[in-house]
């Protein structure tokens, strides 16, 4: 709190989440294939994201961007070897398993029915690890912070099976920031949400971002997403996957509707169109909202 | 008549009211016809009236409630079988379906149970238990937990992966996620699973009191078949039916009450 944050810095992080790095070293993912042999889903995957930023990993569907993605949250599917060959570094540090600090919101919120919405949010305090690391008034104070910032802060006491769509994405969302994660991976999280409702989650996330700023990596089939949200661009080509394209954007956070009319951003989406048509065409689908 | 082969279309508590009636009723009609027209003999069906009176002799005579005191012993056994069957069964078939290692290991000894003839069980507990109280309370357990264990594993297991998944992302222990996300989506199937064992109870409470029994509703039964008091053994059995068809319902609705969010799953 002494320290003096420079005014230009617009991020004002502290210097350990400026600190944090996720590393792809050459990912191979093979699964059985039906009738013998194997099949390729992730050939050769090298990626590295060294500091806060919204990073979107763009690919058609069925692209084994979510396999990539679980590997990174360290979620292993069962009965095969994840990744086949490569390593995943968190921080220099190859990990195995779920990582403490890497958090995952996936497309089915998983919150669970029986517990109100705090209990929901409150939901990682009741495992040891948590506990023990939050003391019960600060884990308390963050909950009632993250409540109001994703605005369910009045429907606290009301049920899953009370909220929409939407507010249960709040729900798991706030599940995910109320323990300050410095890496949120983001599994096509408002991939089932209608148009309008997954804008204000777009800028929902905008907003929880500029708040306190972590390394999002964020995987999409939704070309518009991508470059409505993104920092950082990565297009994985389908079967296997392999990056096709990689670039920055650096328009200002929200983008409005004439940004997305404009120039800069047509080019983007038909450079993105046309590497995903020529890498795989015909595989997969992909969503543009215009 | 368009909603008649409906099976989506539930019928009004008025209608469902009348169709009860219908059914009930008609067949209280026919058993009446049949002993009031004299086609089938007492010795063969009691009248629904000589029922009605054997219950009413049952229920109070001489100063004392002989049914009362049959229901209470075997409501006590069936709920000394019942503790016993959620404090082992649960926790048994909540392992196996969490482990598929400790499930591989004993669902050989238990699934078979499900198809064999607990009955002939029965000289077998005797010779161990002798013929007193701990027999029948054993007899009781095994012919319901051998129900419930694999119901509760299927129930344990029937919990969509992505709650353990998210819980182990979070950073939950194993044993965290299924205390913590597994058990309680599994809860409204456990309680179905009890639901049934309770159910399976009732149906073995007669022949636990086959032997030796002093007091109890089975003894009840047995006691008046020796007597050809055919009158009472329907009362006795009518009793059973209606008691657990009650404790049917009460389970049914506590379960709705417990897990209000399940349908809306």
């Amino acid at each position: 709190m002494n320290e003096t944050v420079s005014q230009t810095d617009k991020t004002a992080a502290t210097p350990s989440e400026h600190m944090v790095s996720l590393s792809l070293n050459q990912i191979i993912q093979d699964y059985p294939a039906p009738g013998g042999g194997v099949t390729r889903v992730i050939g050769g995957v090298d990626l590295v994201f060294e500091r806060p930023g919204i990073n979107m990993l763009l690919g058609p569907s069925g692209s084994g961007k979510s396999t990539l993605l679980n590997m990174m949250g360290g979620v292993r599917p069962l009965n095969v070897k994840t990744p086949t060959s490569g390593t995943i570094s968190i921080d220099g540090q190859p990990c195995h398993g779920p990582h403490d600090d890497a958090v995952m919101v996936f497309q089915r919120y998983a919150n669970r029915p029986d517990l109100s919405v705090y209990d929901n949010v409150a939901f990682p305090f009741r495992f040891k690890l948590w506990r023990e690391r939050v003391p019960e008034k600060e884990w308390r104070a963050r909950v009632a912070h993250m409540l109001d910032a994703v605005g369910l802060a009045d429907k606290k006491a009301l049920h899953p099976a009370q909220l929409s769509g939407g507010q249960n994405q709040r729900v798991a969302l706030a599940r995910a920031l109320v323990l300050q994660p410095r890496i949120l991976l983001m599994d096509e999280p408002f991939g089932a949400l209608d148009a309008q409702t997954r804008e204000e989650m777009q800028h929902l996330l905008i907003k929880l971002y500029r708040e306190r700023p972590c390394l999002i990596v964020f995987v999409t089939h939704d070309v518009t997403e991508a470059l409505m949200l993104g920092d950082r661009v990565v297009v994985l080509s389908t079967q296997p996957a392999n990056v096709a394209d990689d670039f920055a954007i650096h328009a200002p956070r929200p983008r409005s509707l004439d940004w997305q009319r404009s120039p800069e951003a047509v080019q983007l989406s038909e450079r993105v169109l046309d590497q995903l048509h020529r890498v795989s065409p015909g595989k997969g689908s992909l969503r543009v909202t215009v | 008549m368009t909603d008649f082969w409906n099976p989506y279309v539930q019928p009004g508590p008025r209608m469902r009211r009348q169709l009860v009636l219908l059914s009930v009723g008609g067949l209280l009609l026919l058993w009446s016809a049949l002993s009031g027209f004299g086609i089938v003999g007492p010795n063969r069906l009691p009248a629904p009236w000589d029922v009605l009176s054997a219950f009413g002799y049952l229920a109070w005579h001489d100063g004392e409630s002989m049914l009362a005191e049959a229901t209470l012993w075997s409501v006590g056994r069936l709920l000394a079988a019942g503790v016993l069957v959620v404090a082992i069964g649960i926790p048994v078939g909540v392992a196996m379906g969490a482990s598929p290692r400790i499930n591989a290991a004993l669902s050989p000894l238990i699934d078979p149970f499900r198809s064999a003839p607990v009955v002939a069980l029965l000289p077998i507990l005797v010779m161990w238990l002798g013929i007193g109280e701990a027999m029948k309370i054993a007899f009781l357990f095994i012919g319901a937990v051998v129900y419930l264990i694999p119901m509760v594993r299927d129930a344990i297991q029937a919990v969509p992966q992505s709650h353990w998944i998210g819980a182990r992302d979070l950073g939950a222990s194993p044993w965290e996620c299924i205390r913590q996300a597994v058990l309680p989506m599994a809860m409204p199937r456990i309680a179905d699973a009890l639901i049934v064992a309770v159910s399976v109870m009732w149906t073995y409470i007669t022949v636990a009191e086959y032997v030796n029994a002093k007091v109890g509703l089975g003894q009840l039964i047995q006691n008046a078949r020796r007597f050809s008091a055919w009158d009472q053994v329907f009362a006795g059995i009518i009793v059973i039916i209606v008691l657990a068809l009650v404790t049917y319902q009460l389970m049914r609705y506590l379960k709705t009450r417990l897990f209000p969010w399940e349908t809306h799953q």
